[in-house]
């Protein structure tokens, strides 16, 4: 296995730890949970009588959140040993090809999500000049798809690293 | 057995003072939104117990059983920081007062570490 590795540095040992790939699955799991209720907090302020202004939470705020969490859906349900099947023999014709493309809508998906959450931003909050309590529904959605992003970036690392666990386990 | 008759006594204390600290948060303030960090901090540890029951983490051969308990893994995380962002919302919306916050988050924490050393405590002698 090491022969064939890419980088000059070999990776550590503690990264294929099984509690570290625990860790990782329930880092994504709260940094998923912090993302939504960013959006959920800001969605209940924008009806709260603390809201001074008549800028209100509609659906086009929601549209990014609900891209980026299909994304993540769509990214971490596909089976990850399918994306270089094409190596071997008995699975079918072009499994890898619509792995990789169902992989691509999910990753379009997401960034979809981030770059919408930034235009909703700038096109309601910042070009109209809206002040501050006003411009963070704007920030608390770009916060919202990031943090929903991070945790499909640490869900996918974590269980990339349980592939390689088995993989010597199985050895 | 290590785990005696003083660890349940001390967990059920530790338990009962949670509950005290969160009813007093929503009774104290006539609010009584908070009770929602109970039910979620009761119902956290359930997604891990049921995917656990439903795949084998033993047969390493079989990948489909690690997706279950990824499943399950995943949504405790999500409850645990759940029942700490509601309180934050609702004070930050107005809907609770600030010191009903920080009672109901440090008795949902409460309640949390005891049933999870709850299960800690008694789960070995359930394996064989």
């Amino acid at each position: 296995m090491s022969s064939n590795r890419l980088f000059r540095f070999p990776k550590p040992e503690w990264i294929n730890s099984p509690n570290l790939r625990t860790a990782g699955v329930y880092t994504a799991g709260a940094l998923f949970s912090l993302g939504f209720f960013f959006f959920i907090d800001v969605s209940t302020y924008s009806r709260s009588w603390k809201n001074a202004s008549d800028v209100h939470i509609k659906f086009v705020d929601w549209i990014p959140g609900i891209c980026s969490a299909l994304g993540m859906l769509v990214i971490n349900s596909i089976e990850k040993t399918r994306l270089s099947a094409d190596s071997y023999s008995y699975s079918g014709t072009g499994v890898a090809w619509k792995a990789r493309l169902v992989l691509f809508l999910g990753f379009a998906l997401m960034a979809g999500g981030l770059a919408g959450s930034v235009a909703v931003l700038v096109l309601k909050y910042v070009v109209p000049e809206y002040s501050f309590p006003t411009l963070y529904f704007g920030i608390a959605n770009v916060v919202a798809n990031g943090l929903i992003m991070l945790s499909s970036v640490v869900l996918w690392v974590s269980q990339n690293m349980e592939d390689d666990y088995t993989y010597n386990l199985a050895l | 057995m290590a785990a005696g008759l003083k660890t349940i006594i001390a967990l059920s204390f530790v338990l009962a003072i949670g509950f005290l600290l969160v009813i007093l948060s929503s009774a104290l303030f006539h609010s009584y939104l908070t009770l929602l960090v109970v039910a979620t901090y009761v119902i956290a540890p359930l997604p891990n117990w049921i995917c656990a029951r439903c795949a084998n983490p033993d047969d390493f051969m079989e990948s489909a059983g690690s997706a279950v308990i990824d499943f399950g893994r995943f949504a405790t995380g999500f409850l645990v920081v759940m029942g700490i962002a509601l309180p934050v919302l609702l004070a930050h919306c107005g809907l609770i007062a600030v010191p009903a916050m920080a009672m109901s988050i440090v008795g949902g924490l409460l309640i949390y570490g005891t049933v999870v050393s709850f299960g800690m405590f008694f789960q070995e002698e359930q394996d064989f």
